[in-house]
């Protein structure tokens, strides 16, 4: 009997304390994202007063069709690949050596951080100068090949200025949590770990990095949504450009949607891409936590 | 126990401040945001407001006797300034009239479309006009009959018309605008060349600013809208040729009747253009963006501006105030006649037909476009076109020689309206594929060709 | 070579890696300072190089023209609003997600955290709707509680990841004590997660106070309403932009959260040396 009035009181507290986020989440969220997705079996415009029901055509289409999609898609997956990689090895990199006492280490961290709050418009303005002006100030200077490079206008070398671009943008973001990671890691064990004889990169390696588990899947996790979601850093510096060879997927969504004014089909591409989202960020999500070690 | 009650009743409360905040901040919240604004207004509008009702019985179409709330969503904000001038000089004429205006670039069209779906669809608001006229027809009111009709500008009126009927004037503009070849003059002088009116002048051109040691061209081939831009002088010249306006051209293409291939000039002719502007032009093509370009021409780098129009001049000027600029129509033939500038209105601000406020909303474009103070504010407050029949001289050279071109060799017609921007922003990225070399010319005008039809043609509506 | 002065010889090669990073790091920051010392024609003209006559000119006209020190208060507001919300409602949520590890608060904690794979630009028209029938949308309050429900996702998988690295030892021992699941999540586990904590009002802060295509969609129809990054986005047009007017707005826009950040940034080192993490 208290038995069961426990389980019943837990299950009540479970409920409460979770229900106001649930609720918050549906209202922004879900309930948007289910409603649009309602168009995705319509031909709309977007514009017009009565959608029309097509059923699942728009699907159809994107499967049977040919389409520029799969160029964004592919572009995007390269793009996330390099994202997650450099963001996450050299976030941590830097935030083990800010977490280091020295002088101006608070000065640093906030230079790291600042691109993070920057205006994408304002941050692509500035690149593009950066990448047409400024490498060529430093070329006069040089004289390397390598500032002198298309860096915007070749499409090969488009596809690096943005991931280069996109990486210096949110990089902060990941050291910020890597600290807060590194701070938490208990400095007694580090501590027991010299005592015993453990060199530094031994420590790092064997006692640190572990301990880093929830951290890193955090961050793993939100740099492979965030790259996967990619889309103000190429609207600010390429729109996607030159010919179509930066397009993300998030970019061809959209512009399927309000550009080419095919809200319908813009609805079902985003619920197939959210799909493959999914699947993509739970493989790694499973993978990295079953590695993750409990203190 | 008492402790265990205490927890419930604190998650219940939160819970219930939770739901309850949000059911009541509508009302709590929105009261800040919507009474500040009206209750200014409201100040100022009551002595005005009696005086008002103890004049004469209104009568339709006077703007003094009309009130309440306009609600202007509109593209463009480098008019922001000179649309608030205009709104404060109209609260004199109808002192019980509140026009909110908001006014956003980045975003627009998505903008427009999320308020026209959640029912608040503005009372006036921006599109494009030509193709776009037709997308935007369930909410447009059509302005034949306005008083407004007698001023405006032919060519503008023409652009806000429907494409499918031919009918109708769903908007008006804030500007007329020239697209043109914009050139220095000085470094013309010092290479000795005349500006170029055909394809072998142009060359000829090219080879003497290059040897006088000047860059001929500065591209912008960053952006996708510099194409649409140039590419309309051929499509007017091929049009020209075939006996058919650029409407129909492009029409042609849209059905699937034609192919860009059968005109010569808006397929040969252009992509000789922009392998020239590439070759006589900026180091690296694709990376120029307009910023990049007025850098290129205010400075004195390079000879010709492509795909630019009237618009560019104040920025080049805040440059080099010096600077003399040229402006006439394109090179696209080897016949000097078919150089012509361009004029028109590529943006429409459009009337919601099912205003509230109808008969305000119209007093107000309808004051806009005929009283005296409207029609000097397009050159003396805003510095654009008039898109209205006016003798106004403006301080624009670009604007003045437009027009004396215009009047000695005629203008052309303003094709890029003819088709929407999702194709135009194609078509740039298409010849930027081109410039890129990842595909060849044939490869370009078939994915044209395709593109033209399926975004534009008659099944995608 | 000893090892005193190996470590002294890294520590140089540390900071020198460091400071070239922070070299590519500051640039573009600076220059968007420097063109915001320069009229219009040497923004295009020479972007890259010092300022002619330096003035300030530039700020003097855009505080004036997007009344600056009122939408100061706005983002204040918004930004406060939607942190407070986020942090707590996510806190609470995590808490009981990660001590509970049933079937339900699995399924609750994925539904919290997946929202973050959608693309926020697929739902913005429907938001509005959405928005439009709750009343949230037009008012700075309604926009700061909808920060609460894009922020929550992020913030909840943070504060369960965090959590897992809190010992269960110690609500397990308040448990005994006879402290309720709310006594002990404000006593016990919340005290412990100052640092994630301070992490997250950190990214959300900066998060929302720089947001450009909500505050767009929501507060952008009135001047008043306004946020300040929205009030920078004006001087950007379709072909003419006022770009010197552009990066003073966003150096004005940008700088208080900046100040913001430093700020916390020391109470994070504070609070860990204060032993908030003990293990």
């Amino acid at each position: 009997m208290v038995h069961s009035r426990r389980k019943r009181k837990e299950k009540l507290e479970n409920f409460l304390f979770t229900i106001p986020a649930v609720i918050l989440v549906c209202m922004m969220m879900y309930i948007p994202f289910v409603m649009s997705g309602y168009y995705s079996l319509t031909q709309w415009n977007g514009i017009a007063k009565e959608p029309v029901f097509i059923g699942l055509k728009n699907f159809a289409d994107i499967f049977t069709g040919k389409s520029s999609f799969l160029a964004a898609l592919w572009f995007t997956i390269r793009y996330t690949f390099f994202f997650v990689i450099v963001s996450n090895v050299a976030a941590l990199a830097l935030a083990v050596v800010l977490t280091k006492k020295f002088r101006l280490s608070n000065f640093y961290r906030g230079i790291f951080f600042i691109p993070y709050i920057m205006s994408m418009t304002i941050v692509g303005f500035i690149w593009k100068f950066i990448f047409t002006s400024g490498f060529k100030t430093f070329y006069d200077a040089t004289g390397w090949g390598f500032w002198n490079l298309s860096w915007l206008g070749d499409p090969g070398m488009a596809f690096w200025s943005v991931t280069l671009v996109g990486i210096w943008q949110s990089l902060g973001f990941y050291i910020v949590l890597y600290i807060a990671g590194l701070q938490a890691v208990p400095g007694d064990v580090i501590e027991a770990a010299y005592v015993d004889g453990a060199s530094r990169r031994q420590t790092f390696f064997k006692v640190t990095l572990p301990l880093l588990g929830p951290s890193m899947t955090t961050c793993v996790f939100m740099s492979l949504t965030n790259g996967l979601k990619v889309f103000d850093i190429i609207l600010a510096l390429t729109k996607g450009g030159p010919g179509q060879s930066t397009y993300s997927a998030t970019l061809a969504i959209y512009n399927e949607a309000f550009t080419r004014n095919n809200y319908g089909l813009g609805s079902a591409q985003a619920i197939l891409y959210f799909l493959f989202v999914l699947a993509v960020t739970q493989i790694t999500l499973r993978g990295m936590s079953r590695r993750e070690v409990d203190l | 126990m008492k402790r265990k009650l205490l927890s419930m009743v604190l998650a219940a409360a939160m819970t219930g401040t939770m739901l309850a905040g949000c059911g009541s901040s509508g009302d709590t919240s929105s009261a800040p945001a919507s009474t500040q604004a009206p209750a200014a207004a409201t100040e100022a509008a009551e002595p005005a407001a009696e005086a008002a009702t103890q004049a004469a019985a209104p009568a339709e179409g006077d703007p003094s006797q009309d009130s309440g709330e306009i609600y202007m969503f509109i593209a463009s904000p480098e008019y922001a300034d000179a649309i608030n001038t205009l709104i404060d000089q109209y609260k004199s004429v109808a002192p019980n009239v509140t026009i909110n205006y908001e006014t956003t670039q980045n975003d627009y069209p998505t903008m427009l479309k999320a308020k026209i779906n959640s029912g608040d669809v503005p009372d006036i608001f921006s599109s494009t006009s030509g193709k776009e006229i037709d997308t935007y027809m369930d909410y447009s009111l059509d302005l034949s009959d306005q008083p407004l009709m007698d001023v405006i500008d032919p060519g503008v009126a023409s652009a806000m018309a429907s494409p499918s009927t031919g009918k109708g004037m769903y908007g008006i503009a804030i500007k007329g605008n020239y697209f043109g070849l914009i050139y220095n003059k000085d470094i013309l002088d010092k290479a000795g060349v005349e500006a170029p009116r055909t394809m072998d002048e142009l060359k000829a051109a090219c080879e003497k600013i290059s040897a006088a040691g000047y860059k001929p061209f500065t591209t912008g081939f960053m952006e996708w809208w510099v194409y649409k831009h140039i590419g309309q002088h051929f499509l007017d010249a091929a049009a020209k040729e075939a006996g058919i306006t650029a409407g129909e051209l492009v029409t042609s293409i849209q059905n699937g009747e034609k192919k860009l291939e059968d005109y010569p000039i808006a397929y040969n002719n252009f992509f000789d253009f922009i392998d020239l502007a590439v070759k006589y032009g900026d180091d690296k093509p694709l990376e120029t963006d307009l910023a990049g370009e007025e850098q290129a021409f205010a400075t004195g780098q390079a000879a010709f501006m492509l795909g630019q129009g009237a618009w560019v001049e104040a920025d080049v000027l805040k440059i080099d105030p010096n600077i003399q600029i040229g402006f006439q129509g394109y090179p696209v033939d080897d016949k000097a006649e078919d150089c012509q500038v361009i004029t028109g209105s590529d943006q429409a601000l459009r009337i919601n037909k099912d205003s509230e406020n109808l008969q305000a909303v119209l007093d107000f474009i309808n004051w806009w476009y005929t009283s005296d103070y409207g029609q000097s504010w397009f050159t003396d407050v805003a510095g654009v076109v008039p898109p209205i029949q006016s003798d106004a001289k403006s301080e624009f050279t670009i604007i003045e020689q437009g027009k004396a071109e215009a009047s000695a060799n005629g203008s052309g017609e303003l094709a890029i309206v003819d088709s929407t921007d999702a194709y135009n922003q194609v078509f740039g990225e298409a010849v930027q594929a081109y410039i890129a070399g990842t595909a060849t010319r044939e490869e370009t005008a078939a994915a044209l060709d395709e593109q033209w039809a399926s975004i534009d043609g008659p099944q995608a509506q | 070579m000893t090892r005193k002065q190996k470590r002294i010889l890294g520590k140089v090669i540390m900071l020198a890696v460091l400071t070239i990073a922070a070299v590519f790091y500051i640039y573009p920051v600076y220059l968007m300072f420097l063109d915001s010392l320069k009229p219009f024609g040497e923004v295009i003209a020479t972007p890259v190089s010092l300022p002619k006559e330096p003035t300030f000119e530039n700020y003097r006209y855009v505080a004036d023209k997007i009344s600056y020190w009122k939408l100061l208060g706005n983002n204040v507001l918004i930004t406060a609003i939607g942190i407070v919300g986020i942090v707590f409602f996510s806190s609470v949520a995590a808490y009981i997600c990660d001590r509970r590890r049933n079937k339900y608060t699995g399924f609750i904690y994925t539904l919290l955290i997946t929202p973050m794979l959608i693309p926020f630009q697929t739902i913005m028209i429907t938001l509005l709707k959405a928005m439009n029938i709750i009343h949230l949308n037009n008012s700075r309050v309604g926009l700061g509680i909808q920060y609460w429900g894009f922020g929550i996702p992020m913030a909840t998988f943070i504060f369960y990841n965090f959590m897992k690295t809190i010992p269960r030892e110690l609500d397990e021992s308040a448990h005994i004590d006879g402290a309720s699941t709310w006594r002990t999540y404000i006593s016990v586990i919340f005290p412990l997660l100052k640092s994630v904590t301070v992490t997250v009002v950190v990214l959300d802060v900066m998060w929302i106070w720089n947001d450009f295509l909500l505050p767009l969609l929501m507060v952008n129809s009135n001047t008043k309403t306004r946020t300040l990054v929205l009030a920078a986005y004006t001087f950007v047009g379709q072909m003419n932009t006022q770009w010197q007017y552009a990066m003073t707005g966003m150096v004005m826009a940008v700088f208080p959260s900046i100040i913001v950040f430093i700020f916390l940034q020391k109470y994070i080192v504070e609070g860990v040396v204060a032993g908030a993490v003990k293990g």
